[in-house]
């Protein structure tokens, strides 16, 4: 069992009648990431903000390596941060953005100078300490950011959505980077964002928030595998919504029977929750139960989309070997290839 | 063809513009290097300003009061417009009509307000003009910090530099004042500008300062007054281009050895 090294606990924001954050607790352990993902205004930064220090709680605390820092201000908490928008001083160089926190500290020169470099080095700009933040493209001022948050040795080190305003391809570099300087340096980590592949990737837990309330945290193969919440489910991953009736806790889907996982009173009409790879398309000259609309190739697998006679979509993920007599406009049979499938309240 | 119409247009508006702006001066400055008496260009009118009684004196008067202005501005408005921007901002819109009241005030009712309201110990010193100037100046010396405050992420980076560990003070003297360095630079030039040409309040008040003495130097020569006026314009141009070299110089210095 590993030592928390963060501990927050009940938490409570309202910001008027709105309340962002809703009792919320959460633990990291230490040299563990742990994002915090949800849609946008389901308080997730502003937890963050608030361990942080910029912004004030109602209710609860926030204990950083068993001292409590609830009353500290943001600059008495040793926490790097990462923000979405840039946030290089943008009168200073990238060799002195990285030494701000540093002179805040009154690290002594040489020592300040010898940690810059190797900082610089492991974000991959071991040239650029002359440049400004106006010579630098998008990423790289991120990368100087996470390296001006890294070399104060944070204990522990914030991201609020540092990816997000970057272009797709330098956003899945340095989400990767993220993860390696994070596990090479062994910092405790909170990542906040709305992606939920970024989320999945990298961390170690994810906890999906949804209006204030922590809904379910794990590890991503439990989320994805075992969510607590239909929330959860169509959050995470994508997740087909196939409208079916439970009855003696069985639904029938595609003509066979299936256990059905309640997570609350379901009962009558209800959706039956299921991921495209648990649903297998065939071609069928006979009997049918959809027709084919799309087949997108992709590599090793393709993603098939058909549409039932009610007007239902359902999407399939399949390996593309079994699928090459599978065209649009293709009459096909459905199977559910698990044994048990979630539903909600339709 | 509408952009050449355009482009001609606009040509000839800056061309109207230089002509209304350059001729006056030229005829100014021509005017002021006449010799009358022995119909030469040379420079009587200027040498007979410097010969006036007085014009070092009041000049160092006005550089005073202008110093003591730009200190208080700097030292008020800097943090004020810096805390609107930050977590202020339901208090902008009253502050920003608060800073056209000088304008809508007339003078003279600033100044005899200003003189029963004043502490004792400002009520007989020349410095209360430069109280009342850093008011008069508040329209342009806020703006001019609003603009530089408004075109970079401010709450960004202040909140970066707090989680780095600095604490307010440190904010605002390592991180807000650098980053916006050119408006405050701008702020200053409009302090300094106005005050070395303000000239209602102090004869209103009967404090000799620069622009007093000038008109009553004036009075005298009219030939000695365009020399004053020109050279006015090219000291506050020479000022202007200071404050721009300086802060640009500035800052490439910083990019050169970092």
């Amino acid at each position: 069992m590993k030592t928390n090294s963060l501990i927050v606990s009940g938490l409570t924001r309202r910001f008027g009648a709105v309340v962002a954050l809703d009792d919320f607790n959460l633990n990291v352990a230490k040299g563990e990431l742990v994002a915090l993902l949800g849609p946008s205004g389901c308080g997730k930064t502003t937890a963050l903000r608030i361990i942080a220090g910029l912004e004030k709680s109602n209710t609860g605390s926030v204990v950083l390596n068993n001292k409590d820092i609830t009353n500290d201000h943001a600059h008495q908490r040793n926490m790097g941060m990462v923000f979405q928008a840039y946030s290089l001083f943008p009168h200073l160089s990238v060799a002195e953005n990285v030494a701000f926190g540093l002179k805040m500290r009154k690290v002594s020169k040489s020592i300040r100078e010898k940690k810059i470099d190797s900082i610089l080095e492991l974000v991959g700009l071991d040239h650029h300490h002359k440049r400004f933040a106006h010579q630098l493209s998008g990423g790289q001022q991120q990368r100087v950011a996470l390296a001006r948050a890294l070399v104060i040795e944070p204990e522990v080190l914030l991201l609020d959505e540092p990816l997000s305003a970057l272009d797709a391809q330098v956003r899945t570099n340095l989400r990767e980077e993220i993860r390696r300087l994070q596990l090479e340096l062994g910092t405790t980590t909170l990542f906040v964002t709305h992606d939920q592949e970024e989320a999945m990737s990298i961390s170690d837990r994810v906890g999906v928030m949804n209006k204030g309330k922590l809904e379910q945290i794990d590890t991503p193969d439990v989320l994805y595998n075992n969510p607590a919440s239909s929330f959860v489910a169509s959050f995470v991953g994508n997740m087909n919504k196939i409208p079916t009736q439970i009855t003696d806790g069985m639904v029938e889907i595609f003509g066979s029977n299936v256990i059905a996982l309640k997570r609350g009173n379901e009962s009558g009409k209800v959706h039956a929750l299921i991921r495209p790879e648990s649903i297998a398309v065939i071609a069928s000259s006979g009997q049918s139960h959809a027709k084919v609309l799309t087949r997108s190739f992709m590599g090793a697998s393709s993603n098939i989309v058909c549409q039932t006679p009610d007007g239902t979509i359902v999407q399939s993920l399949m390996t593309s070997a079994a699928t090459g007599d599978l065209h649009p406009g293709s009459q096909v049979q459905l199977q559910v290839l698990s044994k048990e499938v979630l539903v909600t309240n339709a | 063809m509408a952009t050449e119409m355009k482009n001609l247009g606009s040509k000839f508006t800056l061309l109207f513009a230089a002509v209304f702006i350059f001729f006056p001066l030229y005829a100014a400055t021509e005017y002021s290097l006449r010799n009358g008496a022995e119909k030469t260009h040379d420079l009587t009118a200027y040498r007979w300003i410097l010969d006036q009684s007085g014009f070092a004196e009041n000049l160092a008067i006005t550089a005073r009061i202008t110093a003591v202005a730009v200190v208080i501005n700097l030292l008020i408005m800097v943090p004020t417009v810096t805390w609107l921007h930050l977590s202020g901002q339901r208090y902008k819109r009253f502050v920003e009509i608060l800073t056209i009241m000088p304008l809508i005030i007339p003078v003279v009712a600033l100044a005899t307000g200003a003189q029963i309201a004043f502490p004792s110990i400002l009520k007989n010193s020349i410095y209360q003009l430069s109280f009342m100037y850093v008011v008069i100046a508040m329209p342009y010396t806020y703006r001019a910090l609003d603009i530089g405050l408004s075109s970079h992420p401010l709450a960004t980076l202040t909140q970066a530099a707090r989680s780095l560990g600095a604490t307010w003070i440190r904010v605002l003297t390592q991180v807000i004042v650098p980053t916006i360095k050119p408006s405050i630079y701008a702020a200053l030039f409009l302090m300094v500008a106005l005050s070395l040409g303000e000239y209602t309040l102090a004869q209103l008040l009967h404090w000799s300062t620069f622009p007093v003495w000038v008109t009553n130097v004036s009075q005298q020569n009219i030939t000695g007054a365009t020399a004053l006026s020109v050279g006015s314009i090219f000291f506050a141009w020479v000022l202007l281009f200071g404050f721009t070299f300086f802060g640009g110089k500035n800052s490439k210095t910083v990019k050169e050895e970092a």
